[in-house]
């Protein structure tokens, strides 16, 4: 199949690229950008492993053609850390156990990345519903909601010290 | 408060911000030039003879290098030395929907599916055996030709005299349990890149390099060997990051295998990654596992005999079925007191994917029927069920009737800990209508006592080098797979070295570099490879010590290694002010001196100190320089290898289920019942694990919780689902392991009994835990409803057909599925439960057989 | 397991749209959210020449209230949004409740309505890979001739399993269908045959652009109720929507839809007879649970037994209008 010139923007950087227009945004990311922090887990878009924002947006990069992004906003695992150093929620579950194997981490970034600039006191309800999409197979996920939250603890601080 | 600067201390894992920031490799994330994508072609039949396999098709299609099928590689292989029965793909036989076939290396994955369609298999279909009970009574037509019946193994162990004892007892329960068919589902697909160098001498493929998600690199580096007829030293293993195991990758899963094959043909580099089905497909899960078992009891109680008779459903090769089948009768001891003991267990062999190990090996299905039938038991003795458990207790230290060492044994405790925290006492037989409160106990091995390969050689070795700059470099073959081995490693190393763990790097799981370690697997790596690294860094800091003690004139004894600074404690104490050997003082000229922010400041104050007399104190980096000047190369070994006290005893199959030490759990779990949809939900589950001395708590607790979890799971919704050898459910949406919403709150508490020969005490955490879980649910849903569930999951349909059982409602067939408009000739079609063993013969309405009805069809 | 290789036209008009639809019918596919058509070409269901994605036409992306109280929903609206308006919420919480229960978050974010309401039927025989599909000589569905959950005859019982039209169909929604031949619109209650193969009567070119709440519909009580065996991600295994107007402390109307029993989302016959007047009690819920149980004909095409999967029909039926009638 012949390839088609499709602009990618990704983390804030713009990519032009030679790719089928029936390509995957995952493979594309993987493949042709080598940011291979999206997972592939599953092949019927369900275990959120590939989770990226488009637009903000958190969306399965499984389920997504690249060439339908053109003109998107899109963030991966790659562009959450912040000022060359890890963001607070990278930080949070490092320390309290949120990423055992480390494979469903990435797409957990992003849902969590997502939750908190939308929500900064989320109940634990709120956190467990946002997690739904993403499976992970180590922890139980306990330890998650522990490290989301003292994250959003760690921002709140962050926001203090500045002000 | 503890006497550790780094052990016991919630550590974030070394590679921790890896995983976070999407930096971390796994296998599927690399690439090298030139590679090629590798797809394997699976058999669509349960059992078949293959008559021919023509690849000329495939191989003409633009972009395909090589096309390789079991000819290519006919060496037999398998994880056991008694189970050599698998090979790299199919040389005469499939014997299972997936078993592998061929493989096409191309220079993209498309081409290689499309070529995939074009190579023709002729099959000639054979009767298939898809339950395990039907398989063994086969006549002909056996899976594997050297296994009559379809049994893969049979045991037959009694210790004491059971027969006598069940005659003694007041009370005799027994039963019929069944646990269906789970799988390990890992987040990470299988994934392996094979890459030849060409050799240089001959130009034809020399050296070999595999990047592999496995558990057992140094296994995988001994497969291959074998398969491929070269010499392990030509052969490297490296493991990347690993997306979780849990036994999915304990052994050498056929992509790997072909990989190297595949590459070996193509002289390019090949990648295979696996599809999710394939994972499914490749599976060695927990089989599904029958077991009728039966329990005497005196009044007061106390077991005086158990019989078991377990039947295990193991796919279509032997994989580690020898070991689970052992494990099963070996658990059955260690954790309470049973003086006799019957045990009949059946390894048998069906047309379905393979088992094998899956977390809590052995254990978990046995464990789930007998701690279910003494909770039946104590409801019939009127005593509470924690109460009957804490009756059984073992008298430790002690050996079991059937040859196990127990030396630690936190049980006692364990049970305490639930009992208490979650109010046992005060709350069970008082919540609230559908809502109850289960308990249930189970127990692991902290690694086998004997390796798989019997050999004396130690099960692991750790090397440790350290430079001039004070940086620590611990060489283990130990990999990790998400549990936090490498953590665990710089953990030992530098407690031991008094050091922070910035200064230590592991350098893990590359066969080249490190040595030999027999894998992530039976529960082993904190036991075996933390004994083998902390007797390594003992060995470099007596090196160390040597020279120190030269330079501070005074014995080693006085040395006191700690906070990156070796002090002579003689020397110390009237130096620096009252608080002693916690001097801060001395921490802060530490950092000066050597460290900032994880940075080496080179010659520093080294250089200076130098010509000064003898000193109280030196900073790491100086006694290491010291050390260096003195011995040259500074660097320790260590090994480990469990005592022979701890290898158990000497009947057939006593290899199985000896180790040095054992993991006790406890649980207690709140469910409540919908009694109108038959949904169950665990509210809360208290876990209380025996992990000797937990190194790591946050490691710990989240193994605990796992563990619990995963139970869960298998409790409650993970089930494969086959009709007729097909696997209905081969996905992630339809394999159902639990979303953040129906997980339940589990309050994970540790308890270390400190065993005398783990390192600092450690001992297993990552698997006890799961055995107790599906019991302790049941337990709790009996509590809830008094319907006591022998089949698990415990789905819904499960539960609420238990349920109007008891209250005598109108039967409904909640939990077979028949299908009302299904002609009864047809039913081979609705459900393997009524398939009459005739393998892939299908409607006559199939395609499949469109051949056959037009024949028949014509002359009617 | 990769996409078959196609052309993805991009159209940003509804116009655009439909005259591409038209250029390469027979061979093309519709994408929007892309979570039910994305993964089934994957296993090779859909192995279309052109995919025409429509995700980029704004126009058919969100809701207007209309001036008589009823709403429009643009197909391209995605559940997410469905779920959170302010405005469904208050009128039509039905909707909002059901599009809330679909898959996880995430799947949500990427899903419209109008694919919801488009969702290709499902079953265990037939939503496989490729290979899975030839292990079992492939089904009545996709290349073969043989129904493996009913082989007796030669229907295909695949059962849809969208979670909103229950919803829409207790709210008498309407669908706008354009193609290049111009617009139409139809009631939800005609959109789908039956048949799981030809599971809804689109016409090759057409494409659904929106979706009409009518006036009449709203501030109905609603409920949703959905069996899953997980409390996300997961189809649902059965489904109910109810909803109920009182007048004067009596029902004057009442709705209950099924999804995931069938192969197509059905309005449940003779409940508004069978309530009106009343005031709901136990006993009566259970004959309109008897009603609907009666409608589901649920078979092995799913997980959990057909059997088990009617009585939760029954059950949820019962427990959906007692709530909603609270």
């Amino acid at each position: 199949m012949k390839k088609e010139l499709v602009e990618l923007r990704v983390n804030g950087r713009t990519y032009e690229l030679a790719i089928e227009s029936s390509k995957l945004l995952l493979d594309v990311l993987r493949q042709d950008l080598d940011l291979t922090g999206s997972k592939r887990g599953c092949d019927e878009s369900s275990c959120g492993a590939c989770t990226v924002l488009v637009d903000g947006i958190p969306m399965l990069s499984c389920a997504l053609l690249a060439a339908s992004c053109e003109g998107q906003e899109i963030t991966t695992v790659e562009g959450v850390s912040e000022h060359g150093s890890l963001a607070a929620i990278q930080k949070a579950y490092g320390d309290w156990g949120g990423s055992q194997c480390g494979f469903c981490t990435p797409g957990f970034m992003m849902t969590v990345k997502h939750l908190i600039a939308g929500n900064d006191e989320p109940t634990d309800a709120d956190i467990r519903a946002a997690l739904s999409g993403n499976l992970c197979r180590c922890t139980g996920y306990e330890q998650m909601y522990q490290a989301i939250k003292s994250a959003i603890d760690a921002e709140r601080r962050e926001i203090g010290v500045a002000q | 408060m503890s006497d550790f600067s780094i052990i016991g201390k919630p550590i974030a894992m070394v590679d921790a911000a890896g995983k976070t920031t999407g930096a971390g490799k796994y296998t599927d994330d690399l690439s090298v030039p030139g590679m090629l994508y590798g797809k394997i072609l699976h058999s669509p039949h349960p059992h078949a003879r293959i008559i021919s396999v023509d690849t000329s098709r495939a191989a003409k299609l633009p972009g395909v290098v090589a096309v390789v099928t079991g000819k290519d590689a006919p060496n037999p292989y398998g994880i056991l030395p008694v189970g050599h029965d698998e090979r790299a793909m199919a040389l005469d036989k499939v014997r299972y929907v997936g078993d592998n076939v061929a493989c096409v290396a191309a220079e993209t994955e498309f081409i290689a599916e499309q070529a995939l369609e074009l190579i023709d298999v002729k099959y000639e279909v054979l009767p298939a055996y898809f339950d395990p009970e039907e398989s063994m009574k086969a006549q002909s037509d056996f899976i594997h030709d050297n296994k009559p019946q379809n049994i893969e193994k049979d045991y037959h162990h009694v210790f004491g005299d059971p027969d006598k004892a069940f005659n003694e007892a007041d009370y005799v329960a027994e039963a019929r349990f069944i646990a269906q068919e789970v799988t390990h589902a890992a987040m990470e697909p299988h994934s392996t890149l094979a890459s030849f160098e060409i050799d240089s001498q001959t130009g034809k493929p020399g050296r070999l390099t595999v990047w592999s998600s496995t558990q057992v690199p140094y296994y995988l580096q001994h497969k291959l060997s074998l398969v491929l007829e070269m010499p392990m030293s030509q052969i490297r293993v490296i493991k990347p990051l690993v997306g979780g195991g849990f036994g999915g990758k304990s052994e050498v899963i056929p992509l790997e295998i072909i990989a190297a094959v595949a590459a070996r043909a193509a002289q390019k580099p090949v990648k295979i990654t696996y599809t999710r089905e394939e994972v499914f497909l490749a599976h060695r899960g927990r089989p599904r596992t029958i077991v009728d078992l039966k329990t005497g009891v005196k009044n007061d109680g106390s077991i005086t005999a158990v019989k078991a008779r377990v039947i295990q459903d193991g796919g279509a090769y032997c994989s580690y079925g020898v070991v689970t089948i052992l494990y099963s009768g070996a658990l059955l001891g260690a954790l309470y007191d049973i003086p006799n003991i019957q045990y009949d267990g059946y390894r048998v062999l069906t047309n379905k994917p393979v088992c094998g190990a899956m977390r809590g090996h052995g254990t978990v299905n046995v464990r789930f029927a007998f701690e279910s039938q003494l909770d039946e038991i104590a409801l019939q003795l009127k005593m509470d069920s924690a109460a009957i458990r804490r009756r059984n207790l073992l008298k430790a230290p002690c050996i079991t009737v059937n040859g196990l060492r127990v030396q630690s044994y936190g049980l006692p405790e364990c049970i305490d800990q639930v009992v208490t925290r979650s109010q046992w006492n005060e709350r069970k037989g008082k919540l609230a209508k559908s809502r109850g409160l289960g308990i249930a106990c189970s127990h692991y091995v902290s690694g086998a006592a004997n390796s798989i390969i019997r050999s004396d050689m130690p099960h692991s070795t750790v090397n440790i080098k350290i430079d001039r700059d004070g940086g620590i470099v611990v060489y283990t073959g130990a990999s990790d797979i998400g549990q936090g081995s490498d953590t665990m490693v710089a953990q030992i190393a530098a407690e031991v070295l008094g050091c922070s763990m910035a200064r230590v790097k592991v350098i893990a799981a590359d066969t080249d570099l490190t040595p030999i370690d027999i894998g992530s697997y039976s529960s082993r790596v904190t036991f075996m490879n933390g004994n083998a690294t902390l007797r390594a860094a003992q060995d470099v800091k007596k090196q160390i010590a040597t020279a120190a003690a030269r330079k501070m004139d005074c014995t080693l004894d006085d040395l006191i290694f700690r906070d990156d600074v070796v002090v002579n404690k003689s020397a110390t104490v009237a130096k620096t002010p009252a608080n002693g050997n916690q001097p801060t003082v001395v921490h802060a000229e530490a950092s000066v001196s050597g460290r900032v922010e994880g940075q080496i400041l080179r010659g520093s104050l080294q250089q200076k100190r130098k010509d000064e007399g003898p000193k109280a104190k030196l900073s790491f980096e100086e006694a290491v320089v010291a050390a260096i000047d003195f011995h040259g190369a500074l660097s320790g070994t260590g090994s480990y290898a469990p005592p022979p006290e701890a290898r158990g005893g000497k009947h057939k199959g006593a290899g199985v289920g000896p180790s040095p030490a054992y993991s006790y759990s406890a649980q207690v779990a709140e469910v409540s019942v919908d009694e109108e949809t038959g949904e169950v939900t665990v509210h809360k589950v208290w876990a209380s694990h025996d992990c000797g001395r937990a190194l790591n708590p946050t490691s710990v607790e989240g193994q605990i919780i796992g563990s619990v979890w995963m139970g869960m799971g298998q409790a409650l919704t993970e089930e494969m689902v086959w009709k007729d050898g097909l696997l209905m459910n081969p996905g992630l949406l339809e394999y159902r392991s639990p979303s953040s919403v129906e997980s339940p709150v589990v309050e994970a508490i540790i308890v270390e009994s400190v065993d005398p020969e783990g390192p600092f005490g450690a001992k297993e955490a990552s698997e006890g835990s799961l055995a107790a879980t599906i019991p302790a649910i049941a337990n709790a849903i009996y509590d809830a409803l008094g319907i006591r569930l022998r089949e698990s999951p415990f789905t819904p349909e499960r539960v609420l057909s238990a349920l109007r059982a008891k209250k005598k409602q109108k039967h409904i067939n909640l939990t077979e599925g028949v299908d009302p408009t299904a002609p009864t000739t047809f039913r081979e079609h609705g459900g393997s439960l009524c398939f009459k063993g005739k393998g892939p013969e299908r409607h006559a309405l199939d395609p499949a057989r469109r051949e056959f009805h037009v024949a028949k069809g014509g002359a009617d | 397991m990769s996409l078959p290789e196609f052309k993805l036209l991009r159209p940003r008009t509804v116009q655009e749209a439909v005259d591409l639809l038209a250029q390469h019918s027979g061979n093309v596919r519709i994408l929007a959210g892309g979570t039910d058509l994305v993964p089934s070409m994957r296993q090779k269901l859909f192995e279309p020449q052109y995919v025409v994605d429509i995700r980029h036409i704004s126009a058919l992306n969100g809701m207007t209230p209309l001036r008589d109280g009823a709403v429009e929903i643009g197909a391209l609206t995605s559940l997410t949004a469905i779920e959170r308006s302010p405005y469904l919420r208050q009128h039509y919480s039905v909707l909002s409740e059901a599009a809330g229960t679909v898959a996880s978050p995430v799947l949500r974010n990427m899903g419209t309505i109008g694919g919801n309401i488009c969702l290709d039927t499902r079953c265990l025989w037939y939503n496989q890979s490729l290979q899975w599909r030839k292990s079992c000589g492939f089904c009545i569905k996709k290349d073969g001739d043989l129904c493996h959950v009913a082989p007796g005859g030669s229907k295909c019982w695949a059962a849809f399993s969208g979670d909103t039209p229950p919803a829409l169909l207790c709210l008498n929604a309407d669908l706008e269908i354009i193609s290049a031949a111009g617009v139409r619109r139809m009631p939800l209650t005609e959109f789908y045959t039956g048949d799981g193969v030809a599971y809804r009567k689109l016409q090759p070119g057409e494409l659904v652009t929106r979706v009409f709440l009518p006036a009449a519909s709203a501030d109905y009580r609603g409920i949703y109720r959905k069996l899953r065996v997980r409390g996300s991600i997961d189809y649902p295994l059965a489904g109910v929507a109810v909803v109920l107007k009182h007048e004067n402390g009596h029902i004057a109307d009442a709705r209950v839809a099924l999804t995931a029993v069938n192969p197509a989302p059905l309005l449940v016959k003779g409940v508004t007879a069978a309530l009106f007047g009343n005031v709901l009690d136990e006993s009566l819920a259970e004959v309109v649970g008897d009603m609907a149980a009666k409608t589901a004909k649920p078979l092995t095409t799913s997980a959990l037994t057909p059997e088990y999967r009617r009585e939760m029909i029954r059950v949820f039926t019962k427990r959906a209008l007692l709530a909603a009638a609270n």
